[in-house]
Order: C-alpha cells, then structure tokens, then sequence
C-alpha cells in the first residue's frame, strides 16, 4: 500500500507546469541499487518534479542544473536526498523503509495512516507469502499474526486449515465423534474493498454439497500486494455483523512502474506423504493373532476351535489369505506438482494497468485427490485529473478439485481401507476390502468457476470532499461430479451430479470530507476526517442434485436411463436454497491534534433479510483514542534512540443476526389432505422464538506500540477482553410441550488474552548482512459467563465415542468431560472391592462377570464411589482449545542471498489421541466376527513402542489389548479416557527458504532483469512430546482422529524471473 | 539514564493496560461446582429386608448439577418422630475386604477376605447416594413392616452450595432367613410348607409316573438346627420322613454342589462346612445360577428305564440362606419316593 503515499505525492504535482528556470545544466548518470542489485524504475526528483527513473539496470542519465538536489523515490525504501554538486556520476543506495507507523492501512474501507489509527491490526507483506506454495494464502499466515490462531488441519489439496482470531467465539459443537466440530467463526475476508462471502460452507469444506472450494483459495498467492488483518471491534465495527469475527483484508497487485514489468515465477514442489503409520504385515500378523486368541480365551481346546474356524488365520495355505498387502501404500504417494505465474504490470498515476496469470496444480498425497487452479486477472487504473479516478477489475478463476473417497477434511475411506488386515489380498474387483477400490476408482470431479469484476469511481467536488463509489459483480458456479463404477456399488454404476449458481451484487457509495485548522505558525493542527457510507449486498445461491443409482454401464455415463422409479433416480434443487438481501449505513469520525491525540468514533446498522421485519437495525457503534508521544514537543531530546511510541484504547460493539428466519417464524409444510384440500401444518421441530437476539460481541482493546534506536528494535504489546453475549444454541424442550426444539440467545462467552511481537534488526541497515528476527505469541482464556436456562454447568454428550464436552460457568469454554485413568492394575487384588456386596469394581451396568475389573485392566477412577464405572464417574479434564500460540520469523540476507525461517508453537492444549486408541482396540476382535457375521479383519499395528501391560505384576502404561473376550465389555481403549489426552504443545519448523539473484550483468545479457533462484522446505520437522502423528492435523476439538488429510512435506524449487 | 525513562514507561504502560483487562474479570462468575434444582432423588421410599445386605442403586439423577456430590444422611428419626438410635449408633458389621470369587480353599481363605468394621446399620454412600442396610439390623430392635418405620432427610452438598432433600421413609420388611421364602413379606409369616424344587426325569418308585412339580409331591424344607454352626446338610427323605440315602443321586458332583469344605455324606445326609450367607456375594461361579444371585445345588442320578433307555434325572434348587448356623435343606417326596432301581 505504499504506492498509496506516492500516488498523494504526486497527486499535488500533476498538472503543474515544469516552467524551470533557463539554468546551466549537465548530465549526470549513475546507479541506484539495493544489497541484491540494481533497483529498476526508481523515480527521480529534482525540485518535486519527476524528472525521470532508473531502467532495468538501475542506471539512470538526467539532465540537471549544477547544484541541484536528487531525490530517489521506490516503493518500500527510503527516499534518498543526494546533491549533484561536483559530480557527474553517483552511486545511490537504497534501504528499505521498515517504518512500522508510516504504512497505510486500510480500517473502515478508507485508507489511513497507521499512526491515525485506533485500531488493532497487523499488516504481512506478500513477499512474506511466497515462500511455500499454497493453494489458499491464509495457510502463509500462520505464525506471523499475534492472535490469528491457523492450524494447518488439513491436507487436503485447495482446503484451508482452521483459523480463529482471538479465541473462541462460539461454543456450539455439531456432529459427533471424529466428525464433532466447532461451529464455523471465520474471519470476514475483502478483497480489494469488496467483501468476500467464505462463510460456513467453506470452514470445513463438507458440510455442505458441492465442491467446497473457499473463494479465498482462487487467489494466487503471487498476486497478493499484502494482507492486513484487523483484530479488535473498532477496526472492524465498520465491516458490520459479518466482520464479527475479524476481518482479513487482501490487496491485490497494481500496476506502478513507468516501464512495463513482466515478472514470471514458477514452482515446482515435491510433496511426500509423512511418517505413516507402522503395521504388522504377513506371517507376524498371522502368529500375533493365534498367539493372542491363544493366550487369551479361557481354555486351550475352546482357543484350537476358534482358531480353525477363523479362516484367515487358520487358512494360510489359501491364496487368498496367504498375503502381506501394504495397505497405505496404495492410498499414499508422493506428488510433482507445479505452479506458473505470469504477470505484465505498468503504467503511472494516470493509468495503470495489472494481467496477471496464474496456473497451479497440485497432486495430493492421497490417491485420486488434487487442486487445479488457472486465473486471469486484471485491474486497470485511469486518472486523468487529480478529481476524478476510475478503477477496474476483471478476474475469472478456474478451479477443479478431486475429494477421492472422502469430504477434503476426513478421508475415512482411507482411513478404513488402510487400516485392514495385511493378510487380505491386494485390492482388485475380486477382494473383499472396497473402499480401497472406492478411493481409487471413483471419479471425482469437481469444478469451481468465478468471475469477479469490480467498478470503483471517486470524485473530489471540492477538495477535502470526495465521493468513492464501488460496485461488484461476482458469480460462481460449482459442479461436482461423482462417478462410482459398477463393481464397487452392488452391480450398477452410480452417478452424482451437484450444479451450484451462486451470484452477489455489492454496491458501497461513501462520501469522505477532510478538514484541518492550521495553527500559528501555519501547521495543521485540528484536522478533521468524517465519512459516512451505504453498503447494499444482494446474493442468490440455488444447488440443483441429480442423482442416477442404475447408470447403464461403467463406460456410457448418460444420458439418465432406466429410471425405474424415484429410489433409482433422485434429483432436485437442494434445500439450501438462500437469496440473501441487507443494507447498511455507517458513518465515522475522526480527529487528531497535531497527530498527538487521535479520536476515532464510527457507527454502523446494518438490516438483512435473515431477519424478520421487526428485528430493525442492528447497531455496531465503536470509539477508540490514541495518543503518539513521538509527535510530542518533549520527546524531542531522546531522537538519539526513541522512534515512536503510542497508547491505543478502543471499545466496540458488534452484532451479529442469528439464525434464520424459521428460527423466528417457524417451519410450514403441508400435511395431509383433508375434506378434500391440501392442508397446511407448522413443523413441530423447531419453536419459533419471535424474541431471538442478535449475537453481540463486545471487545475492548489497550494496545502499546513502540520503536526504538531507529527502528532497529519495534514491537506492539496488546490486550484485550471481548465478551459474546447471546449466543444463539438449540436446546430441547420438555416431553409436554408439542414442539422438540427451542433455539434460543442464553449463551455468553468471555475471552480475555494478551499479544505481544517483538521485531530486532540485529545490524545496522547498512550492512551488507542483514538479520531479523520476530518474534509473537498470544495467550487467549476463555471463560463461560451464562448458560441456557441459568444453570451453572451443564453436558453436551456425544452419542458416538462418548467424548462428552463440559460447559461450566467460570471455566474455560470446552473442557473435556472423560474418564479419569491412573494406570493400569497390576494385580487383581489391586481392583477395589465393594465391601457391602463383595465384588470387584466394574464396568458399566451390565454385570456379567467378565465385566469386574482384574489384571492388566486401566485403572479409572471411581469417582462416587460405587464401584462401578459409568457416566457418573467422567471427570473434568483438559481444555480442547489453544491458551498459547505464536510464531518466529528470522530472515537473513547477504549480498544476493536471502534465507526465511518461518516456525511457529503452540503450548497448551489438550489433544485426545483417537487413532491411537483404535490401533489398540484393532487387536479387539481377532475372530473378526460382529454381530454374528465375519467382517473384514483389521490389520494390527506393533506395539512393541508402548509401554503394556503383559505380565501379572507389571507396571504398564496402557491395559493389556489381547483381553479380547472382556474388551468388549471393559473396553479398555475406550477413546474418553484421560490415557489418551496427551499434551498437544508443539513447535513446528513451517518453512526453510533459500534464495539467491544472480548477477545482473549476467542475466543482463539473456534480456532477464533480476533472476532469484530459490529453494524452500515445508512441514520440515514438529518438536513435539505428542505420540500420534501430529498435534497439528487435529480437528477443532482437539482430536485426532486418525483420519484427517495429512501435512505433506514439500520440497519446492522456485524461478522468478523479472524482464 | 533516557534508556531508564523509557523501560519504565514501557513497564508502566504494559502493567497499565494488565491491570485495566484483570479488572474486567468482575464480570467472569466464580468457578464454583453446580448444584441444580433438576437434581432429584428418584425414590423415596425404601423397604429393605432385614437380616441381609442390601443396596439400592439408581436412585439419583443428578440432572445438571456437579460431580462428585457430598450425600449425608441427617436427622434419622422412627415414624412418630423420636430418636432412632437403632440406626444412628455404630454396630460391628462384616465387611468385604477382598473379592470373593468362589476360587477360596477354605473357610479361612474366605473369613481372611472379610473382616469386622463398626457402621451405622442404614448408611448412604458419600458420593453416590445409594443407599445400604448392613445384614447386622434385625427385627429384634429395628422396627419392621407393619411398623411404620423411620423417616429420614438427605444433605447433598458441594462447592455449589448445600440442599437438603426431606421426609424419606425407611420401612423395613421382617427377616426372611432364606429364598424361595414363602414368608409373606409384610406380614413375616408363612402359609405353605416349602418351595418346590425344579426337577426332571424323576419317577415315582411305587407307581412309576414322572413325579409333579407341586406342592403335592416334592417340598424343599429349610430348617435351622442351630445359630451358632457353620454347616449345611441336604437331606432326602421319603413320605414318611425316612432318609433316603443321598449316594442315590448318583451321578451328583458332591465337590461342587455347595461352596463348603470337609464333606461328610453317610447314608442319611450330607453335609458340608459353608461360610454364610450362600451364595457368599453374587458374583457368578460353579456354586450359583448364572447371575450369581443364588446358589445352585443340582442332585442327579442315571438309571435304565423301560426299553434300555438311559433316564438322566436330576433335581435342582436354587436358593439363599442368609443367617449363619446349622441349616438343614430337606427334600421330602410327599407321596412316593424316586425309583433309583433300573427296570
């Protein structure tokens, strides 16, 4: 956004006649450059006129009088001041200006200075973003934001992983088991000043059909100027409802350089699948499994029996059992992928244009799962006179997708197939294990077009008086196509199809009016900012489905025959069906005296068509002060090493509308025909609640800024207590009342955390070997203020794996609610023994006697004291979410070689081990038989690495697995247990990135201007005390399911190459 | 010395803003433990029988309030309202130390797993709310059914907060020594003779039809010689209440009928040295039924009936005996006795 600067600077000298005084001039030439070279298009000058720019060397020839004063101007460097006077050739260098409180930043869709600002908000660069490639930029981010919480938790080609800003913001969990998650809260992303609509249905990517590519990942990374993340409610109260949970502005690249640029990149990247899990394979499966059922069942002459009617074990001559099938290896591989870039940018005030093309491919590691991304992008900037200014885009993006199996995040097909019996053939038509072949040969494909084209105008009528206008059309459609083959689906050949059009008018006209009071000795001392703007959005979404369960053939996929009835051939429009209308009006005022004491105030109502008509206007109203001591008269004597420093407070409220509008009104549908007409019935689901509330989200922010010893050393100290009140839950109602579900506002949340970032140039900016290190981290508690029905605490139970979740007023906001386990027996007489009835403590209410606790079984706490385990005895243990988590960015440059580490940590968080659990609980059922039928065997994992209980006596850490005629009922590897909640801290090295330019006299002579060469390693190595595979790839809720996409490691070679 | 001026700016500012958030934790409510209004007790009215451990279970929902809960039993007081230190003071009651499972090789294996400790008869558990009589309480100064009982109140509390739930009844039944009783529960008194034993295949000596599963036929009696033995006898006896010689039952497996030691088996009884109650705890081993609620002693016998067929016979009780003594089971064939003889 520094051009920004230029483009004021400029503005006032447009237009003004170069009537030069007739003076003795001479030529001078010279260089301008950088450590790495010579810095092309540098404009030149003299008298604040431009007088001419550098050329693609960085050499440059002007015309001057003999003792003029030059000045240098680039975008992100410092401008340089050089007399001529005796010279006729000068060696100019440039540094680049870091000055953290001259950039621009954009709050409330007006730019401003940082310095005015009252805001929170960190700004990256885009060359911070360049170093891995990525299909969604926001994965870059990770580690580099104070408080911007991103876990890369996926994976999965063209998925992003999680992002939380600032804690949590909603503690409603849907689904259960490993597919339990978090209600979505994703930041409101703006592109280039229009609001982007990535809401819940791209959070996750499955919750909804379609192809579930986020619009934010049909941004080429390369494109992206910068991106600023706003953090607290007076930075994003002006966004309004939508901008509730943060607000993440992305900046596209413009045209700037007189001379045009073409800039081409290229990445070619290796990804290679990570540590897999071990597996027993072949005959050590075949002797583990008899020594188990051996060892195991209750007398030697029942184990024989077993074990010969146990065909794949006790058949080892047949072919079919005779195998040692590396299950992941046919779901895993490593991928070559690539990514182009090309762009062509020129242009000066007056007109500026930017085309940009962009193509990314990417493999994954899973079989039959990938990203493809092409685009075409362009803007274009007209400016006749400094009053008037027209801006353009056009961008179309093509993005295809292949999910494999599985919904992006979770990939159970995989997960399941992969995880069978060695023993089993490899997969083929003829083998029993399908969902191998249904990962494999099911075709997926899946396709995401958008076009997005952008209208901005602005007209100053007087100056200080501006009218910006913005106008956007955006529209996508997404086709998914799946395709499952005759073989794998009972004999007839399935086809899906998913058509999704999704389109949205924005308009926002804002009028801005700036004011200043000059004081006495002519400087602007009161100066006044107001500007009140209309936001009008407008969107339709409609999905049509068809599906044919009885397609002719694998090979002939259409057109739609033999539909017999409506169970072989469905279809239709999809009830997510939404057209979506709101209007806001905002406004906001600010005033500085002198930059010293800055007020900021702004206002927002917003009204949408998810409400009803009387929910009226939603009010988001935000106020902030900030006092810069660095324009002090007194700080005036510490210039030796003081820079700047400032004190920011802020308040804002943000609504947020909740529900939809069968919340309030209720369900219709129509029932049954009576007397001879349709009737018509309300759905007795749901009660309508006519008082629902919008969700309000209350932040107050004090920040701390400060610079010293010449911006060597920066950071910004911050903290802030941000209260969710009305938080929108469905509760059940009593079995009298005719309805099942109330949803209603009762819930209230409180995050209270603090961030800090510390930025040290560790030499001085002259020197040729540069190093800097920055460091963050932020500490975000949670705490339960009110829950429904006023209770203090209450259960949110899940019906599948029994990790219950534990509300309770005062505490952290997701506590999970499981066994206590304390080792494991190591004798019988070890086990509590009731002394009133004479029996053993025992699982659960069924009291068959292999249920009684003995030797080798886990030791759960009984906490009442009855002496038996069941839902009465689950302690409050652990916190599923985040307390602390930051980053450590160090670059280091010398000369032409620059080098990026990028790392970032977690510390505290409580994540429950699932995939560790099943690998026990897979040696529970060596008979393979469920309910009576043989099932596919389940391969088994060595456990050789873990501490279990084998012997009577023993001090184990985990139970005895091979138990398996009591596991069932003792369930010693239940997943709700304290065993399996392990600290989930970590510190992950993200990247490594090397790069070099190479000598421009030499790439002069090939017509390149500047060649960096570079290298980059991803995911390099996670320090971690976690067992499983990584604490990263979790979901929301802290657990590891075992089935979620995997981290790739890339290993990427990078070109760029400038013309 | 300016470097000094800045730093505890710096510190000023930081502790400045600290100091500023903590203060907006007022507004955070005290981690305290919940102690609802939606917990209840499900019963209150309990009617155990005197003379045996029993324990009610499930008998709380804690709907939304915190776990673990503290539970008191306070103000035990007998139906009219007086003291009732018949279950306020402390008794000497056995206790399990160690869990039976039916592997004891002794007498003394089994007392060294129980041991004497000092309750109240009528305790509630601390954490749970279940609630226990100690087999020690007796009719003798526990008033039973027709009385009206004791009344009692319930404290739940914990760092929630205390409630107190009232008026619980406690309205014991008279003892029943043993099961199948045929002891009318309310009343303690019998109108029959005896239970009916399950059996099969057994024929009538004198008239050779397969004997019914009646009153009329065959009655199981109980019958305590004395309180302070140890022993269990079975008995066969014909309609004139002659002892049929127990060897009879031929294909009987005397080790395992009854969970006792030192067998004596002469030609009028047989008799074992038991640990009382039987079963010892219900825990299902060779001794019970399948639950492990009642001891299963099953008298068999093989003879050759008519046509060269094998007549497998065999008799079955399942039973309890919950007083300590010389117990005696006697199985009277009221109107013939079996016919052991081949034909």
């Amino acid at each position: 956004m520094r051009y920004l600067y230029i483009i004021a600077f400029l503005c006032l000298f447009l237009g003004i006649n170069q009537d030069l005084k007739a003076q003795q001039k001479k030529t001078v030439t010279g260089t301008v450059s950088d450590n790495s070279g010579g810095i092309p298009n540098v404009n030149i000058f003299y008298n604040k006129t431009a007088i001419g720019a550098t050329n693609a060397n960085g050499s440059f020839s002007v015309s001057v009088p003999e003792d003029a004063v030059l000045e240098f101007s680039y975008i992100g460097f410092k401008t340089v001041k050089m007399s001529v006077a005796g010279k006729t050739k000068l060696t100019v260098k440039m540094v680049e200006d870091d000055n953290q409180l001259k950039a621009v930043t954009i709050q409330g869709y007006v730019s401003k200075s940082k310095e005015l600002s009252v805001g929170s908000s960190v700004k990256i660069s885009g060359k911070d973003l360049q170093a891995v490639p990525v299909a969604s930029i926001t994965d870059m981010l990770q580690g580099k934001v104070a408080g911007l919480n991103i876990q890369q938790n996926t994976g999965s080609p063209g998925m992003r992983g999680s992002i939380a800003l600032r804690g949590l913001s909603n503690i409603n969990v849907s689904g259960s088991g490993d597919g339990a998650f978090l209600q979505s809260t994703s930041p409101l992303f703006v592109v280039d000043g229009v609001p982007i609509d990535d809401n819940s249905n791209f959070q996750y990517g499955f919750q909804s059909a379609g192809p579930g590519i986020s619009p934010i990942s049909l941004i080429p990374q390369q494109d992206v100027e910068s991106m600023e993340i706003l953090k607290d409610a007076s930075a994003t109260s002006l966004y309004g409802s939508r901008g509730a949970y943060g607000v993440i502005l992305i900046t596209t690249k413009r045209g700037n350089s007189k001379i045009p640029v073409i800039r081409y990149n290229t990445q070619f990247f290796v990804s290679a699948p990570p540590r897999l899990r071990q597996v027993i394979g072949g005959r050590g499966e075949r002797d583990l499994r008899i020594a188990q059922i051996m060892q195991s069942d209750t007398s030697y002459y029942r184990s024989l029996a077993l074990l010969n009617a146990t065909e794949y074990i006790a058949d080892s001559l047949n072919a079919y059992y005779n195998n040692a099938t590396d299950w992941q290896s046919y779901f895993f591989r490593s991928t070559f992928n690539q990514s182009h870039n090309l762009s062509i940018d020129g242009g000066d005030q007056a007109f500026n244009y930017k085309v940009n093309f962009g193509y990314f491919d990417q493999n994954g590691i899973q079989e039959n799962t990938g990203f493809n991304r092409s685009n075409l992008r362009m803007n274009m900037q007209y400016m006749p006179s400094a009053k008037f200014k027209l801006y353009t885009t056009i961008n179309g993006t093509l993005g295809k997708n292949q999910k494999g199996s599985g919904n992006g995040l979770l990939n159970t097909g995989v997960a399941t197939g992969g995880a069978s019996s060695s023993l089993l053939p490899s997969p083929s038509l003829f083998s029993a294990v399908n969902s191998v072949l249904g990962a494999i040969t099911t075709d997926n494909d899946n396709k995401t077009t958008e076009l997005n084209t952008t209208t901005e105008m602005k007209y100053e009528f007087v100056p200080g008086l501006s009218l910006t206008s913005n106008f956007n059309y955006t529209f996508n459609t997404g086709v998914e196509e799946n395709f499952l083959p005759s073989t794998i689906n009972g004999n007839a050949a399935s086809l899906y199809t998913f058509n999704s059009v999704k389109n949205s008018i924005y308009n926002r006209n804002l009028l801005n009016y700036f004011y200043s009071i000059k004081d006495g000795s002519g400087e602007d001392a009161h100066n006044f900012n107001a500007y009140a703007f209309t936001e009008l959005d407008s969107k339709n979404f409609k999905a049509d489905v068809i599906q044919n369960n009885k397609v002719v053939n694998d090979y002939l996929r259409g057109p739609i025959v033999g539909v017999d009835d409506y169970l072989t051939s469905l279809g239709g429009t999809l009830d997510n069906f939404d057209q979506f209308r709101s209007v806001a009006f905002a406004g906001n005022f600010s005033y500085n005296y002198k930059r010293r004491y800055v007020l900021d105030a702004s206002y927002r109502a917003d009204r949408s068509s998810s409400n009803g008509p009387e929910a009226g206007y939603i009010k988001s109203p935000s106020i902030g002060i900030r006092w810069n001591l660095q324009n002090e008269t007194f700080t005036e004597k510490w210039r030796e090493w003081f820079e700047y420093a400032s004190i920011k407070l802020s308040y804002g409220t943000v609504l947020q509308p909740q529900g939809n509008i069968y919340d309030v009104y209720g369900r219709y549908v129509n029932g049954a025909v009576y007397n001879g007409a349709p009737t018509v019935l309300m759905n007795l689901g749901t009660l309508p609640n006519s008082n629902l509330q919008p969700t309000k989200n209350t932040t107050y922010n004090a920040a701390f800024e400060f610079g010293l010893l010449k911006n060597r050393l920066f950071g910004t100290f911050e903290a802030y207590y941000k209260q969710v009140d009305n938080q929108l839950r469905e509760k059940p109602l009593a079995n009298v009342s005719s309805f099942t579900n109330i949803k209603t506002n009762e819930i209230s949340l409180v995050n209270i955390g603090y961030e800090a970032s510390l930025t040290a140039r560790v030499f001085e900016p002259s020197k040729p070997f540069q190093w800097t290190i920055s460091v963050n981290g932020a500490i975000n508690n949670d705490y339960i203020a009110h829950l429904p029905d006023g209770v203090r605490e209450f259960i949110y139970v899940d019906p599948s794996t029994g990790q219950s979740i534990m509300y309770r007023l005062g505490q952290n906001a997701l506590t999970n609610y499981i066994y206590n386990t304390k080792g494991v027996y190591a004798n019988d007489s070890e086990v509590p023994v009731d002394p009133l009835t004479g029996l053993r403590y025992r699982s659960g209410a069924n009291n068959s006697f292999l249920s009684y606790y003995k030797a080798g079984d886990p030791r759960f706490t009984d906490l009442n004291g009855d002496y038996v385990l069941d839902e009465r005895d689950l302690v409050a243990a652990g916190n599923s979410q985040v307390r602390f988590h930051g980053g450590v960015t160090m670059d280091l440059r010398y000369k032409r070689i620059t080098m990026q580490i990028q790392g970032n940590y977690v510390i505290g968080r409580d994540v429950l081990n699932n995939s560790l659990a099943s690998q026990f609980a897979s040696f529970n059922n060596p008979l393979a038989i469920q309910n009576g039928f043989r099932t596919n065997p389940s391969g088994v994992v060595p456990l050789g690495a873990y501490d279990i209980w084998t012997r009577t006596g023993q001090l184990a850490r985990y139970p005895n697995p091979y138990d398996y005629l009591r596991s069932g009922i003792t369930n010693p590897y239940r997943t709700n247990q304290t065993l399996f909640q392990e600290d989930g801290s970590y510190f992950k090295l993200g990247y490594v990135s090397l790069g070099y330019t190479l000598n421009q006299k030499f790439t002069n002579r090939f017509g390149m201007n500047r060649v960096v060469v570079g290298g980059t390693a991803s995911n390099v190595f996670l320090i971690t005390n976690y067992s499983g595979t990584s604490p990263e790839s979790v979901s929301d809720l802290g657990r590891d399911s075992g089935a979620i996409y995997p981290n790739p490691r890339t290993y990427t070679f990078n070109l760029n190459i400038e013309f | 010395m300016n470097k000094n001026i800045f730093l505890s700016f710096l510190t000023l500012g930081v502790l400045s803003i600290s100091i500023l958030l903590t203060s907006c934790k007022d507004n955070i409510p005290d981690v305290r433990l919940s102690l609802s209004d939606d917990s209840q007790f499900t019963v209150k009215s309990y009617q155990p029988v005197l003379g045996r451990n029993t324990l009610f279970t499930d008998n709380f929902s804690i709907g939304s309030s915190s776990i673990p809960l503290n539970f008191k039993i306070v103000n035990m007081r007998r139906f009219t309202g007086e003291a009732a230190p018949e279950l306020t003071d402390y008794f000497p009651v056995q206790v399990w130390k160690s869990a039976y499972d039916g592997s004891e090789k002794s007498i003394a294996e089994i007392e060294a797993k129980r041991k004497i400790e000092n309750h109240q008869l009528f305790e509630i558990r601390q954490h749970s709310g279940q609630f226990m009589m100690w087999a020690k309480a007796n009719s003798n100064f526990v008033r039973a059914q027709p009385d009206s009982g004791y009344v009692f109140d319930v404290e739940v509390s914990n760092s929630g907060g205390r409630k107190y739930y009232k008026d619980f009844k406690l309205r014991p039944f008279k003892e029943r020594a043993f099961e199948p009783s045929t002891i009318i529960a309310n009343v303690g008194q019998s109108t029959l003779l005896g239970g009916i034993p399950f059996f099969s295949n057994i024929r009538g000596e004198r008239t050779g039809r397969y004997l019914s599963q009646s009153q009329e036929d065959v009655v199981v009696l109980f019958n305590k010689k004395s309180d302070v033995g140890n022993s269990l006898t079975f008995k066969f006896v014909d309609t004139l209440f002659n002892p049929i010689d127990p060897s009879k039952f031929n294909t009987t497996q005397w080790s395992s009928l009854v969970h006792g030691f030192d067998m004596v088996k002469d030609a009028e009884k047989v008799t074992y040295k038991v640990a009382y109650p039987i079963p010892l705890a219900a825990y299902p081993t060779q001794y019970t039924v399948g639950n492990g609620e009642r001891a299963l002693s099953t008298f068999k016998y093989e003879r050759q009936g008519f046509g060269n067929v094998k007549e497998a016979a065999f008799l079955r009780l399942e039973y309890a005996i919950f007083e300590k003594g010389d117990w005696e089971i006697i199985i009277w064939f009221k109107t013939e006795r079996p016919k052991f003889t081949n034909d």
